[in-house]
């Protein structure tokens, strides 16, 4: 089986904890790594050498959680969470369970990798609430690209179900017991394929957006694009404990902070549709005129035959 | 290796499907288009509709029959050059055309509340076929000159109209009732 990105050697001793309570799908790995460790902790260890690669992971911590408690503050000063309540219970919930998840590991160590484990999906899992948000408003004012949406998000979901049964089935390697990393690989890939389709419909049909649900998308975007190609390179052999792959998401989170934090500084009234008329268009007048047109394109490259 | 392919093609088209919209949202205001019908906005005086009989022109083999007969090598390969060019620009403007009609469609029918997928389906793959279309011709022109490519297509298309005849033929003796809804 293919080692995953969370395998990285702990590199102080004192920090070595007893990983008994962690679930058997990890048992028999020589190493055991916690990738998204709180970096802070490492602030403690004196008698190994601090890497420069360990500083920056701190730095990347530290800021983060600042990026995050900056933005759900500036939330409540601009009633943003009114607007996008699933969006700021993500990042309220990640905040959340970074702080916890330090103090765990500095009262009670020894429950440290169970508690990190269990708690592994439950961002990736909220993540879907934010995915449901921007669809519900980003195509709120276009009930017809919203019902091809759907279509499209029902296309992906009936095809991911029908691949897991069939992996299933057939006994490959897609199954809850593969891994912790696969799990969150192929949780993020669904994520990442929902949001592909929603960009698809909002940008063929050019459906007008604020500035805050841009900035929710493309931050959120970006950050599972970068979770989905690191956890899968990650899961390369000989690659797991590269640090420059393992920097990867941590840096693309930081990124999609900073979007938000530009894109949700204020609250943005959402775009006019005054300048489009309120009269219901006859569909089938104007997607037939639209097939007539490419079709009279299409005469233009006959060249003698027929196309 | 071969197992994680599908996740980073996903994740690359994600990447770029952002870029993309970025870009979209970032420079012009796609949903101040006009709304006029794609038919009678492309018939207007001075329109950059790219017009049929000038495609048919420039890919005209008479012309370059009467250059090959009585010029030297060097104006045969200014023809072509200069005719290269001209089919490029020519193809562009088509494509450009080709957008604008979809960007009108979707412009016009995005608050419609009866939007059909299976129609949008098939508007879009037509739309995307005429793009792919327009680039498969432009990189033949490029590679291979315009007389050539004019061959190739040519060729295709013959190819392509006498495989649809026999397929025609054979429904007509499979399924009579049906012949005509093809």
């Amino acid at each position: 089986m293919a080692r995953d990105p969370y395998h990285r050697r702990l590199r102080f001793p004192q920090f070595q904890v007893c990983l008994d309570g962690l679930p058997k799908l990890e048992a028999g790995r020589d190493e055991i790594i916690l990738n998204l460790f709180p970096p802070c902790m490492l602030i403690f260890a004196q008698t190994s050498p601090v890497a420069a690669a360990s500083v920056f992971e701190q730095i990347l911590w530290w800021v983060g959680n600042a990026a995050e408690a900056l933005i759900l503050l500036r939330s409540i000063r601009q009633k943003l969470y009114e607007k996008y309540p699933a969006f700021y219970f993500y990042l309220g919930t990640v905040l959340m369970l970074q702080l916890f998840r330090f103090s765990i590991f500095v009262f009670y160590p020894n429950a440290f990798p169970a508690f990190y484990w269990y708690t592994q999906f439950l961002p990736a899992t909220v993540g879907y609430a934010v995915i449901l948000e921007i669809f519900k408003l980003g195509l709120k004012s276009s009930p017809g690209a919203a019902r091809m949406a759907r279509t499209v998000l029902w296309g992906v979901l009936g095809t991911v179900i029908l691949k897991v049964f069939v992996d299933a089935l057939s006994g490959s390697t897609w199954s809850m017991a593969t891994s912790f990393t696969e799990l969150e690989r192929n949780l993020r890939t669904v994520q990442a394929l929902l949001i592909l389709a929603i960009i698809a419909v909002l940008a063929f049909y050019a459906v007008p957006n604020s500035r805050n649900l841009k900035g929710i998308i493309f931050g959120y975007g970006l950050y599972i694009c970068a979770s989905v190609m690191s956890l899968a390179f990650g899961s390369l052999p000989g690659n797991a404990t590269r640090p420059g792959w393992r920097h990867v998401q941590p840096i693309a989170y930081l990124a999609a902070l900073f979007i938000w934090t530009y894109s949700l500084w204020s609250r943005q009234p959402d775009p006019e549709t005054e300048d489009e008329p309120k009269i219901e268009r006859d569909y089938r007048l104007i997607a037939k005129q639209t097939g007539r047109a490419l079709s009279k394109i299409r005469s233009y490259f006959k060249m003698g035959g027929e196309l | 290796m071969s197992q994680l392919l599908p996740y980073f093609a996903v994740g690359l088209l994600l990447l770029v499907a952002l870029g993309l919209w970025a870009r979209q949202s970032l420079t012009t205001r796609k949903g101040s288009v006009a709304l006029s019908m794609p038919c009678e906005r492309s018939s207007g005086a001075g329109s950059a509709t790219p017009r049929r009989d000038l495609g048919e022109r420039i890919f005209d083999l008479h012309d370059w029959d009467f250059v090959r007969c009585e010029t030297t090598s060097e104006i045969q390969r200014l023809f072509q050059q200069e005719r290269a060019v001209l089919a490029i620009s020519w193809l562009r403007r088509t494509r450009r055309q080709v957008s604008f009609v979809m960007r009108t469609h979707a412009t016009g029918v995005r608050r419609s509340k009866n939007l059909q997928p299976a129609m949008e389906l098939k508007l879009l793959l037509s739309y995307l076929s005429l793009v792919m279309l327009c680039d498969i011709l432009i990189g033949l022109i490029w590679l291979r000159g315009p007389v050539r490519t004019r061959r190739i297509v040519g060729q295709t298309f013959h190819w392509t109209a006498r495989l649809r005849l026999a397929f025609e033929q054979l429904i007509a003796i499979v399924d009579p009732a049906n012949r005509k809804a093809l």
